[in-house]
């Protein structure tokens, strides 16, 4: 049953986004309007937290995007709750026009490093341990990922938001990687870190 | 639009539904549940159960670290002998100390047929390793009594406790060796010896505590991955150091009438 309960949670924070979203549409264009984000993001595990929230831009016609996010996983489904936030690359190598309304990414690359607040989580090893003592840190672990999204223009006629859209990303982390390499009998599933999620475009 | 939300809705779920398990939450998220809970009190109890003989037989190993198919040659080998009491993991059950490899560690421990104690190793406690480690296994420091001879074994990992002072927790290990009727000899195990790591303003406090009621008949551990039996304390108490499982070959120690009999085995 608590998994179900999640996913009830995950739906409740993507309506109240979307009800957010509709209760400020405004026309107007402004004098700073390039600083906001070019999308925000909702997204179900991945790694990167229970849920977490993302604000991003884009670049270089929209084949390349820096989104940075604040990831929780509260104390219920870990015995702590976490806190991190990641920052994560993404190039879109292709897009398929579908139609009028939707657009397909098949393949989108991603690379993301990850920070996980907590005096244990350290990125530069404590000084009362010897140099290079540990080689790498528990706070900060840079991780890939390959994904797809489905970019559609749902709301986009109700909302100042262009479209929404749906993804999904399998990936892993560096700390995974060197736990596999040599190890065939580690299962290749337990080192997937597996996500989705919703974006709004403006 | 419709149809085609529709047909999202149905994928999104089936996807859902067929990879449940690949959600991963965090690197440092512990949910462990059943058999990966309190593992050590639960095979303290198998122990407890079995028929003694007059011989007590440990297989050990330890220093994992990254070696996890080599801990599965391992535990094949120690389920084809017939004589072994139990297994000691001498420590660094993981590299990173994550969850995830805990998991691992564990999970193959578990197709032992023995029971089996896992020791707390520096690399298990780093990052949120200590809370994995208590969720896992249990207490730090403990001890039980095995055909009269009392086990003790003690967290040494002070450099992971920022050398506070009680790591070595020598009062306590004073308090177990301390005679009492429901043991003659003792056995002292940990994972990392005297050294870089280990509290040098407790060194000598821990080989006097070793030596005071002359009780001590061996004490092991690991860390070093290699292996050799010295005797570091003024009584010459021997010191067993089991090696790192990457060798393939683990140390086998018998206890017969308070003596102990050391040998290592190819896996």
């Amino acid at each position: 049953m608590w998994k179900m309960r999640h996913f009830s949670h995950w739906f409740l924070l993507l309506c109240i986004l979307i009800f957010i979203n509709n209760t400020q549409a405004q026309s107007h264009v402004g004098k700073y309007d390039w600083l906001l984000p070019d999308y925000v993001k909702l997204q179900y595990a991945g790694g990167i937290g229970f849920l977490s929230a993302g604000v991003g831009y884009t670049f270089v016609h929209q084949r390349i995007d820096a989104t940075f996010f604040y990831g929780y996983v509260p104390k219920g489904i870990a015995i702590d709750d976490l806190s991190s936030v990641s920052l994560q690359f993404t190039a879109k190598l292709i897009r398929i026009r579908l139609s009028e309304n939707y657009q397909l990414l098949p393949l989108n690359f991603g690379w993301f490093i990850h920070h996980t607040f907590g005096s244990e989580y350290w990125i530069k090893l404590p000084s009362h341990y010897p140099p290079e003592y540990y080689w790498w840190s528990p706070g900060r672990n840079a991780g890939i990922f390959v994904g797809g999204e489905l970019k559609t223009k749902w709301l986009a006629h109700k909302t100042p938001a262009s479209g929404i859209a749906i993804y999904a990303r399998i990936g892993t982390r560096g700390l995974y990687l060197a736990s596999k390499v040599g190890n065939s009998s580690i299962p290749i599933t337990d080192i997937i870190e597996l996500g989705f999620g919703i974006a709004l475009y403006r | 639009m419709g149809t085609t939300f529709k047909i999202i809705l149905l994928f999104s779920t089936m996807f859902l539904i067929s990879c449940e398990g690949l959600f991963d939450y965090s690197p440092y998220q512990i949910d462990f549940e059943g058999e990966n809970k309190g593992v050590n009190a639960t095979n303290l109890d198998r122990l407890l159960k079995t028929n003694q003989s007059d011989t007590i037989t440990i297989a050990f190993t330890g220093d994992t670290h990254n070696y996890f198919d080599e801990l599965v040659y391992f535990v094949d080998k120690v389920n084809t002998f017939p004589n072994i009491d139990f297994v000691i993991h001498i420590g660094d059950i993981t590299d990173f100390g994550l969850p995830k490899q805990y998991l691992w560690g564990n999970g193959y421990l578990l197709n032992l047929e023995v029971p089996y104690l896992v020791l707390i190793g520096n690399h298990d406690l780093v990052g949120n390793g200590l809370e994995a480690y208590k969720e896992m296994f249990g207490d730090l420091d403990f001890s039980f009594v095995y055909q009269d001879i009392k086990f003790v074994f003690l967290n040494t990992n002070s450099l992971e406790f920022a050398y506070n002072g009680n790591v070595p927790n020598l009062d306590w290990l004073s308090q177990q060796l301390f005679p009492s009727n429901d043991f003659s000899k003792a056995v002292v195990v940990f994972h990392m010896p005297p050294g870089i790591g280990f509290d040098p303003e407790l060194e000598l406090g821990f080989y006097q505590t070793l030596s005071a009621h002359n009780n001590v008949i061996m004490s092991v551990h690991g860390h070093q991955h290699h292996h050799e039996v010295y005797y570091p304390t003024a009584d010459s108490i021997p010191f067993v150091n089991v090696y790192g499982v990457e060798h393939r070959m683990m140390t086998i120690v018998k206890i017969y009438q308070d003596k102990i009999y050391v040998e290592n085995e190819a896996f």
